[in-house]
Protein backbone atom coordinates (compact mmCIF):
# COMPACT_ATOMS: atom_id res chain seq x y z
CA UNK A 1 0.00 0.00 0.00
CA UNK A 2 1.11 3.51 -1.17
CA UNK A 3 0.02 6.74 0.32
CA UNK A 4 1.13 9.88 -1.30
CA UNK A 5 0.32 13.58 -2.23
CA UNK A 6 -1.61 14.08 -5.24
CA UNK A 7 0.68 16.07 -8.29
CA UNK A 8 -2.66 17.90 -8.71
CA UNK A 9 -3.13 19.40 -5.30
CA UNK A 10 -5.03 18.74 -2.15
CA UNK A 11 -6.00 15.67 -1.87
CA UNK A 12 -4.20 11.68 -1.43
CA UNK A 13 -3.40 9.20 -3.86
CA UNK A 14 -3.93 5.05 -2.79
CA UNK A 15 -1.73 2.55 -4.29
CA UNK A 16 -3.18 -0.49 -2.87
CA UNK A 17 -2.19 -4.07 -4.07
CA UNK A 18 -5.11 -6.27 -5.37
CA UNK A 19 -5.77 -8.21 -2.36
CA UNK A 20 -5.36 -5.30 0.12
CA UNK A 21 -8.15 -3.87 -2.25
CA UNK A 22 -10.35 -6.79 -1.93
CA UNK A 23 -9.60 -7.00 2.32
CA UNK A 24 -10.75 -3.39 2.24
CA UNK A 25 -13.64 -3.89 0.04
CA UNK A 26 -14.64 -6.54 1.89
CA UNK A 27 -14.30 -4.93 5.20
CA UNK A 28 -16.13 -2.11 4.22
CA UNK A 29 -19.11 -4.37 2.78
CA UNK A 30 -18.97 -5.94 6.36
CA UNK A 31 -19.27 -1.87 7.63
CA UNK A 32 -22.21 -1.29 6.10
CA UNK A 33 -24.12 -4.72 6.72
CA UNK A 34 -23.46 -3.59 10.70
CA UNK A 35 -25.22 -0.33 9.82
CA UNK A 36 -27.67 -1.70 7.52
CA UNK A 37 -29.08 -4.33 10.07
CA UNK A 38 -28.42 -2.16 12.91
CA UNK A 39 -29.64 -4.64 15.53
CA UNK A 40 -30.37 -3.11 18.54
CA UNK A 41 -28.11 -5.53 21.01
CA UNK A 42 -24.81 -4.82 18.87
CA UNK A 43 -22.41 -3.32 21.05
CA UNK A 44 -20.26 -2.01 17.62
CA UNK A 45 -23.64 0.53 16.99
CA UNK A 46 -23.30 1.94 20.27
CA UNK A 47 -19.55 2.90 18.91
CA UNK A 48 -20.86 4.47 15.73
CA UNK A 49 -24.27 5.93 17.31
CA UNK A 50 -23.34 6.94 20.97
CA UNK A 51 -25.50 8.28 23.10
CA UNK A 52 -26.03 12.11 23.13
CA UNK A 53 -27.12 12.50 26.76
CA UNK A 54 -26.01 9.71 29.13
CA UNK A 55 -27.93 10.95 32.19
CA UNK A 56 -31.53 11.69 30.80
CA UNK A 57 -33.00 9.01 28.78
CA UNK A 58 -35.79 11.09 27.02
CA UNK A 59 -33.38 13.32 25.36
CA UNK A 60 -31.32 10.57 24.45
CA UNK A 61 -34.43 9.12 22.67
CA UNK A 62 -35.27 12.52 21.25
CA UNK A 63 -31.51 13.25 19.95
CA UNK A 64 -31.61 9.37 18.20
CA UNK A 65 -34.84 9.86 16.65
CA UNK A 66 -33.88 13.17 15.20
CA UNK A 67 -30.09 12.39 14.07
CA UNK A 68 -29.90 8.46 13.74
CA UNK A 69 -31.49 8.06 10.32
CA UNK A 70 -28.77 10.80 8.88
CA UNK A 71 -26.05 9.53 10.64
CA UNK A 72 -26.76 5.96 9.48
CA UNK A 73 -27.03 7.18 5.93
CA UNK A 74 -23.75 9.46 6.12
CA UNK A 75 -21.75 6.35 7.50
CA UNK A 76 -23.47 3.89 4.96
CA UNK A 77 -22.61 6.36 1.82
CA UNK A 78 -18.94 6.37 2.96
CA UNK A 79 -18.41 2.64 3.42
CA UNK A 80 -20.07 2.12 0.10
CA UNK A 81 -18.17 4.30 -2.01
CA UNK A 82 -14.84 2.51 -0.01
CA UNK A 83 -16.34 -0.67 -0.99
CA UNK A 84 -16.95 0.24 -4.64
CA UNK A 85 -13.48 2.07 -4.86
CA UNK A 86 -11.62 -0.32 -3.94
CA UNK A 87 -13.53 -3.37 -5.93
CA UNK A 88 -11.39 -5.08 -7.87
CA UNK A 89 -13.08 -7.10 -11.24
CA UNK A 90 -11.26 -10.55 -12.19
CA UNK A 91 -9.60 -9.30 -14.64
CA UNK A 92 -6.29 -9.51 -12.53
CA UNK A 93 -5.22 -6.14 -11.80
CA UNK A 94 -2.46 -6.33 -9.90
CA UNK A 95 -2.57 -2.85 -8.09
CA UNK A 96 -5.42 -0.46 -7.46
CA UNK A 97 -4.92 3.18 -8.08
CA UNK A 98 -7.57 5.61 -6.18
CA UNK A 99 -7.37 9.44 -6.21
CA UNK A 100 -9.49 11.30 -3.48
CA UNK A 101 -10.06 14.86 -3.24
CA UNK A 102 -10.21 16.40 0.41
CA UNK A 103 -13.87 16.02 0.39
CA UNK A 104 -13.59 12.09 -0.90
CA UNK A 105 -10.42 11.98 1.46
CA UNK A 106 -12.44 12.94 4.67
CA UNK A 107 -15.30 9.88 3.92
CA UNK A 108 -12.09 7.38 3.27
CA UNK A 109 -11.10 8.75 7.12
CA UNK A 110 -14.52 8.51 8.75
CA UNK A 111 -15.41 4.79 7.17
CA UNK A 112 -11.88 4.00 8.86
CA UNK A 113 -12.62 5.21 12.39
CA UNK A 114 -16.16 3.15 11.80
CA UNK A 115 -14.51 0.22 10.79
CA UNK A 116 -12.02 0.22 13.73
CA UNK A 117 -14.68 1.09 16.41
CA UNK A 118 -16.22 -2.10 15.04
CA UNK A 119 -13.33 -4.66 15.16
CA UNK A 120 -12.41 -3.03 18.27
CA UNK A 121 -15.30 -3.84 19.83
CA UNK A 122 -15.60 -7.10 18.28
CA UNK A 123 -12.04 -7.64 19.87
CA UNK A 124 -12.83 -6.25 22.83
CA UNK A 125 -10.08 -2.99 22.59
CA UNK A 126 -11.69 -1.15 25.73
CA UNK A 127 -8.22 -0.19 27.85
CA UNK A 128 -5.57 1.49 25.64
CA UNK A 129 -2.90 -1.06 25.18
CA UNK A 130 -5.10 -3.95 26.10
CA UNK A 131 -3.39 -7.25 24.22
CA UNK A 132 -5.27 -9.87 26.02
CA UNK A 133 -7.14 -11.14 23.26
CA UNK A 134 -5.54 -13.99 21.79
CA UNK A 135 -7.53 -16.77 19.56
CA UNK A 136 -7.12 -16.73 15.35
CA UNK A 137 -10.58 -15.04 14.42
CA UNK A 138 -9.34 -11.95 17.02
CA UNK A 139 -5.74 -12.37 15.55
CA UNK A 140 -7.28 -11.78 11.82
CA UNK A 141 -9.59 -8.60 13.18
CA UNK A 142 -7.31 -7.24 14.84
CA UNK A 143 -4.59 -7.31 12.26
CA UNK A 144 -7.42 -5.76 10.14
CA UNK A 145 -7.71 -3.17 12.84
CA UNK A 146 -3.96 -2.40 13.35
CA UNK A 147 -3.99 -2.14 9.24
CA UNK A 148 -6.73 0.73 9.00
CA UNK A 149 -5.18 2.68 11.94
CA UNK A 150 -2.22 2.40 9.91
CA UNK A 151 -3.75 3.33 6.37
CA UNK A 152 -5.65 6.04 8.09
CA UNK A 153 -2.21 7.73 9.62
CA UNK A 154 -0.34 7.71 6.68
CA UNK A 155 -3.49 9.56 5.06
CA UNK A 156 -3.57 12.05 7.97
CA UNK A 157 0.03 12.69 7.37
CA UNK A 158 -0.25 13.79 3.28
CA UNK A 159 -3.50 15.13 4.01
CA UNK A 160 -2.37 17.43 7.70
CA UNK A 161 1.98 17.03 7.40
CA UNK A 162 2.95 18.75 10.60
CA UNK A 163 6.04 19.82 9.75
CA UNK A 164 4.48 22.51 7.45
CA UNK B 1 -33.49 55.80 40.50
CA UNK B 2 -31.60 53.63 43.14
CA UNK B 3 -34.59 50.94 42.28
CA UNK B 4 -34.58 51.15 38.68
CA UNK B 5 -30.67 50.37 38.71
CA UNK B 6 -31.38 47.26 41.27
CA UNK B 7 -34.12 46.54 39.44
CA UNK B 8 -31.81 46.28 35.45
CA UNK B 9 -29.43 44.37 37.90
CA UNK B 10 -31.73 41.61 38.24
CA UNK B 11 -33.24 41.25 35.20
CA UNK B 12 -29.38 41.14 33.79
CA UNK B 13 -28.92 38.33 36.58
CA UNK B 14 -31.78 36.34 35.38
CA UNK B 15 -31.06 36.45 32.08
CA UNK B 16 -27.77 35.73 32.45
CA UNK B 17 -29.04 32.55 34.15
CA UNK B 18 -31.71 31.61 31.95
CA UNK B 19 -29.11 31.42 28.94
CA UNK B 20 -26.46 29.42 30.74
CA UNK B 21 -24.93 27.55 27.98
CA UNK B 22 -24.66 23.56 26.99
CA UNK B 23 -21.65 22.11 26.09
CA UNK B 24 -20.38 19.78 23.39
CA UNK B 25 -18.04 17.28 25.47
CA UNK B 26 -15.95 15.20 23.55
CA UNK B 27 -14.72 11.69 25.73
CA UNK B 28 -11.20 9.90 25.17
CA UNK B 29 -11.69 6.25 23.62
CA UNK B 30 -8.96 4.10 22.99
CA UNK B 31 -9.62 3.58 19.29
CA UNK B 32 -9.32 7.26 17.30
CA UNK B 33 -5.54 8.46 16.61
CA UNK B 34 -4.94 11.52 17.97
CA UNK B 35 -4.06 13.22 14.64
CA UNK B 36 -7.60 12.35 13.49
CA UNK B 37 -9.07 14.25 16.62
CA UNK B 38 -6.93 16.88 16.41
CA UNK B 39 -7.48 17.26 12.28
CA UNK B 40 -11.49 16.79 13.11
CA UNK B 41 -11.05 20.03 15.66
CA UNK B 42 -9.40 21.99 13.14
CA UNK B 43 -11.79 21.29 9.96
CA UNK B 44 -14.76 21.24 11.63
CA UNK B 45 -14.75 24.00 14.57
CA UNK B 46 -12.43 25.85 12.69
CA UNK B 47 -9.63 26.35 15.65
CA UNK B 48 -6.15 26.90 15.10
CA UNK B 49 -3.50 23.65 14.90
CA UNK B 50 -2.69 24.84 18.48
CA UNK B 51 -6.31 25.12 19.98
CA UNK B 52 -7.10 21.92 18.41
CA UNK B 53 -3.86 20.27 19.37
CA UNK B 54 -4.66 21.34 23.66
CA UNK B 55 -8.65 20.18 23.49
CA UNK B 56 -7.16 16.79 21.80
CA UNK B 57 -4.40 16.37 24.59
CA UNK B 58 -7.37 17.64 27.09
CA UNK B 59 -9.54 14.45 25.67
CA UNK B 60 -6.58 12.06 26.10
CA UNK B 61 -4.91 13.14 29.51
CA UNK B 62 -8.28 13.99 31.14
CA UNK B 63 -10.13 11.75 29.41
CA UNK B 64 -12.94 14.68 28.15
CA UNK B 65 -12.84 18.36 27.09
CA UNK B 66 -15.81 20.53 26.46
CA UNK B 67 -15.23 21.13 23.05
CA UNK B 68 -17.94 24.12 22.17
CA UNK B 69 -20.31 25.88 24.39
CA UNK B 70 -23.40 27.20 23.36
CA UNK B 71 -27.44 26.87 23.25
CA UNK B 72 -28.32 23.45 23.08
CA UNK B 73 -29.40 23.58 19.34
CA UNK B 74 -25.76 23.94 18.33
CA UNK B 75 -24.42 21.53 20.92
CA UNK B 76 -26.97 18.97 19.53
CA UNK B 77 -25.55 19.70 16.02
CA UNK B 78 -21.95 19.69 17.10
CA UNK B 79 -22.44 16.84 18.66
CA UNK B 80 -24.12 15.02 15.67
CA UNK B 81 -21.53 16.18 13.67
CA UNK B 82 -19.14 14.58 16.21
CA UNK B 83 -20.74 11.20 16.10
CA UNK B 84 -20.09 11.32 12.37
CA UNK B 85 -17.14 11.50 12.24
CA UNK B 86 -16.65 8.48 14.88
CA UNK B 87 -15.81 10.62 18.15
CA UNK B 88 -17.98 9.62 21.33
CA UNK B 89 -19.36 13.17 21.98
CA UNK B 90 -22.22 14.25 24.79
CA UNK B 91 -24.34 17.11 25.06
CA UNK B 92 -24.77 18.48 28.75
CA UNK B 93 -25.94 21.75 30.72
CA UNK B 94 -23.60 24.00 32.13
CA UNK B 95 -22.04 24.10 35.66
CA UNK B 96 -24.19 27.18 37.05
Amino acid sequence: MIVAGRSGGEGVRLVLEAEEAMLLSELADQVDSVLLLGEADDPALGRLLPNAYPDDATSSREFSRYTRDSLVDGKRQAAQRVRDATAVDDGGDAVVQIELDQSEAWGWLTFLTDLRLILAERVGIIEEGDDAASETRDDYLRAAYEWAGFVQGSMLEVLDPTDS
Amino acid sequence: MTSTLEQLDTDRTTRVASEEPWRTIVWDDPVNLMTYVSYVFRSYFGYPREEAERLMLKVHTEGRAVVATGNREAMERHVEAMHGYGLQATVSRGEP
